[in-house]
């Protein structure tokens, strides 16, 4: 276990190499930096100053090099437009998108395994019909779409919940929402199939023959193995929901990393999109370290080693 | 029965939890007012010299003072730290400091720190606006309240350089002791107003300083809450959480109309709309990117018959709240024209369809064509660029144009632009329309490389312009640039952008002609003398 768990690791480091590299060339691929912030009045003589000031002028070899040795210190740079440390930005804005994607989850869980378990222990029900409409609604239904629309009735209509920004601990209500409805229609559909497909399986009519009851069955047998393409997937989804929530911080004015980043993507702050794209990478292989690892908790038949 | 009784209980403590966490958005603080405003973000450092964005130094100019100030009408300027300013000589500017001013850290404001502040933001080049002041030769500390700038040549506008970014005067001793970087989390100014809280490009909230020189700030809070959606933005407005929502979208304003306690209304943004066409190819990339590519804008019959096409009061009423113009300087300033050729019979006069078949002709296209390539992003400043390349695009092909329409996503449209020389023949640009720095556009030497315009005779009368500091003689040369402006045709002006302004009826508000939204005298609460 612990030679796996290293094993990962050092995986996850290789992946945050590879990741680097792909941030720092790919942010380059858009253009020159100064190109874009300079204003119109800036002439070629003082963009060339500017690029000497930041270190443009060098190869991009050994701005690689340099970006790279500072960055395993935590030193991403000042970001040219705040005049802050990058990662003092990133850092102050990590909570945020964290608080929100782990209420989003919860919120996302909490609703897809009872509704999936459900539907799948009455299979073509009148509520797994139902289940099923919900989750193909919740699908469908556009994060943006649903977002404004949750602002017009909770905010405007009824003026019972912040319309955006984070100062007031209610204000994670309706975002957490939006980005938890897509997740339980995904979630709650594949608890299903993987809790059928469970059920179906030997030992379970084994252990129904054997008088046990239902709960007892569905916790203790079926749930275990259909956990894990669940845990998969929300893995993935998790990942997602930390990378993906642009949209969402955007609609709410949630102060999180997206925001961060579209806003420096915009203006070519090439110290911040760096310092937040290898903290995304960084979240997303500790969540899928962390399943992997969890795999083996809940399946002993798992063999790490 | 059980499931029922149990759903009921969830609904009822879910309602419970949002009345709950309602409770403090329905309690008002009575004692304190506040006012809201909703910015588009993102928002620079408050170290605000360094950045040359606007919509970050709208901020800036609550927590800091400048010398002087641009009037809310745009007629003029004002003292903010120099009580009084006199022009001595051709190139020297003396500012008389108001007695006693100091920052909010008790630092003193005077001469020697305005010194500081003007030689840091003309000596560093890693300051966007530091190109700004490079007409700055000296500072020079006369008294203790007294300071004379020179300018390396007479400078007719320099009250408007030294009212613009980087304007904004910052405490030499603080930033000394914490450095720049601490300065940026915890600015400092002597403005009516102190950061007391913020977090970056997010929401700034500015408290009203007891100690400023002309009086406690009638309103005591202020803040900008960064709202990046405009539909989230009305919604705000209309929850009551904001109080003022810029640049309101059409789609939006019916709504707002029916909504009690808005108040709706409209102010030039002072951007206007243009088309840029090539009228070279020698500066910029133009060779390798499109070799031998040979531009039917460069001929200037083709030029003048692409203005007479176009019908902007049309275009205007497609970008939705705009006034169609023909000029290329917002006209409430003198040097903008006045009515003479933006007013409707000037610009119903510019639509001549028949005039630019007779161009066209003239050129050389009596059978069709030629064929022209319009750049435009989907969306910019003004926000309906598409819309508008779209409609413009008819229009030309209805006088004979073959029209090569190319929308790009407007961050490819920045990297087309930033390579210059990669425009063919048009491109789609908004541009702000005051006018210190109108004339350099035109002149042989301006760094931009996709709109170069070099005729010497232009270019002697923009020098003259920026160098003549007699005030009639200045708007003499002024109705000479024009004819040549016109006679260019490089720019074809279609409309000034207006801005529809939302805002709560708790406030008076005077909407600034510059088009920003910084909030000093021209805010109040309403019953109060604006």
């Amino acid at each position: 276990m612990q030679q796996f768990i290293a094993t990962r690791v050092v995986q996850g480091i290789i992946t945050l190499i590879i990741v680097s590299f792909l941030a720092f060339f790919l942010v380059r691929l858009k253009g020159d930096p100064v190109d874009i912030t300079a204003p119109p009045t800036f002439n070629e003589d003082q963009k060339q100053r500017l690029r000497e000031l930041w270190g443009f002028d060098r190869p991009l070899p050994e701005q690689y090099l340099i970006f790279i040795t500072k960055a395993v210190t935590g030193d991403f740079g000042i970001a040219y437009l705040s005049k802050r440390p990058a990662m003092e930005l990133v850092i102050e804005r990590l909570g945020a998108t964290w608080l929100l994607a782990g209420v989003a989850s919860l919120i996302g869980l909490s609703v897809a395994l009872p509704l999936g378990i459900i539907s799948s222990l009455n299979r073509n029900s009148f509520f797994d019909l139902g289940s099923t409409m919900l989750a193909s609604i919740g699908t469908a239904m556009p994060s943006f779409w649903l977002g404004l629309m949750m602002i017009i009735f909770f905010s405007v209509r009824l003026r019972m919940l912040p319309a955006f920004g984070a100062q007031d601990p209610s204000a994670i209500i309706m975002p957490s929402l939006t980005m938890g409805v897509g997740m339980a229609a995904y979630l709650s559909r594949l608890t299903r199939s993987a809790m059928l497909e469970v059920l179906n399986e030997d030992y379970v009519r084994t252990a129904y023959s054997k008088g046990l009851i239902t709960r007892t069955v569905v916790f203790r047998h079926a749930m275990k193995n259909a956990l894990i393409p669940i845990m998969t997937v929300f893995g993935l989804q998790l990942g997602w929901l930390l990378g993906g929530s642009v949209v969402v911080e955007s609609v709410f004015s949630w102060p999180g990393l997206g925001r961060l980043m579209i806003d420096s993507i915009g203006v070519r702050d090439n110290t911040v999109v760096q310092a937040a794209l290898l903290f995304f990478s960084l979240s997303f292989i500790s969540i899928n370290i962390i399943i992997d690892i969890l795999y083996a908790v809940i399946d002993p038949r798992i063999r790490f080693d | 029965m059980t499931i029922v009784n149990r759903k009921g209980i969830l609904v009822l403590a879910l309602l419970a939890v949002l009345a709950l966490s309602a409770a403090p958005l329905m309690a008002q603080d009575m004692e304190e007012s506040e006012f809201v405003f909703a910015h588009g973000g993102p928002i620079r450092t408050l170290d605000a010299p360094v950045t040359w964005y606007i919509s970050t130094h709208w901020l800036a100019n609550l927590l800091y003072d400048c010398l002087i100030w641009r009037t809310v009408d745009g007629s003029g300027y004002v003292g903010q730290a120099a009580e009084s300013w006199e022009n001595v000589d051709d190139v020297t500017w003396r500012f008389n400091l108001r007695p006693g001013i100091t920052f909010h850290n008790g630092e003193p404001l005077d001469a020697n720190a305005v010194k500081w502040n003007i030689d840091r933001v003309r000596t560093r080049e890693d300051f966007m606006v530091q190109p700004q002041w490079l007409d700055v030769a000296e500072v020079i500390v006369v008294d203790e309240t007294t300071v004379d700038i020179k300018t390396v040549a007479p400078t007719p506008y320099f009250e408007f350089i030294v009212s613009f970014n980087g304007c904004e005067l910052l405490p030499p001793g603080y930033i000394e002791e914490v450095g720049e970087e601490q300065f940026a989390r915890a600015p400092v100014g002597s403005g009516p107003y102190v950061l007391s809280e913020f977090s970056e490009s997010d929401r700034y909230v500015f408290t009203a300083w007891d100690d400023y020189w002309g009086g406690r700030p009638d309103i005591d809070r202020v803040i900008y809450q960064v709202i990046p959606e405009q539909s989230a933005q009305v919604a705000a407005l209309l929850a009551g959480q904001v109080d003022m929502v810029a640049n309101v979208p059409s789609a939006e304003v019916p709504g707002l109309e029916a909504a009690e306690g808005i108040v709706l209304t409209s102010e030039t943004a002072a951007v206007m709309q243009h088309l840029y066409l090539r009228v070279e190819t020698e500066t910029g990339n133009m060779d390798s990117t499109y070799p031998d590519y040979q531009p039917a804008t460069l001929d200037a019959n083709v030029r003048h018959a692409i203005s007479s096409a176009l019908d902007r009061e049309l275009l205007a009423e497609v970008h939705g709240s705009a006034l169609p113009r023909t000029g290329r300087i917002c006209p409430h300033f003198p040097e903008g024209g006045g009515d003479s050729f933006n007013s409707a019979e000037g610009v119903a006069a510019a639509y001549n369809p028949d005039r630019a078949r007779e161009l066209l002709a003239e050129a050389g296209y009596a059978d069709g064509g030629p064929t022209i390539y319009l750049d435009s992003p989907t969306v910019g400043r003004a926000g309906s660029e598409k819309e508008v390349a779209e409609v413009v695009a008819v229009m030309l092909e209805e006088v004979g144009f073959n029209v090569e329409l190319n929308i790009l996503d407007p961050s490819a449209y920045g990297e087309q632009i930033s390579s210059g020389g990669n425009n063919r023949d048009i491109m789609m640009v908004s541009l702000g329309c005051s006018v210190p720095l109108v004339p350099l556009f035109y002149q042989c030497n301006w760094v931009q490389a996709n709109y170069n315009v070099c005729n010497e005779d232009f270019d002697a009368v923009a020098q003259a312009i920026l160098t003549e500091m007699d005030g009639e003689a200045r708007l003499e040369l002024w109705g000479q640039w024009w004819e040549y402006w016109f006679d260019t045709m490089q720019t074809v002006t279609l409309f000034e952008s207006q801005a529809t302004i939302a805002y709560s009826d708790e406030f008076d508000f005077t909407p600034r002609k510059d088009g920003w939204y910084t909030f000093r005298e021209n805010l109040k609460l309403a019953g109060d003398d604006m």
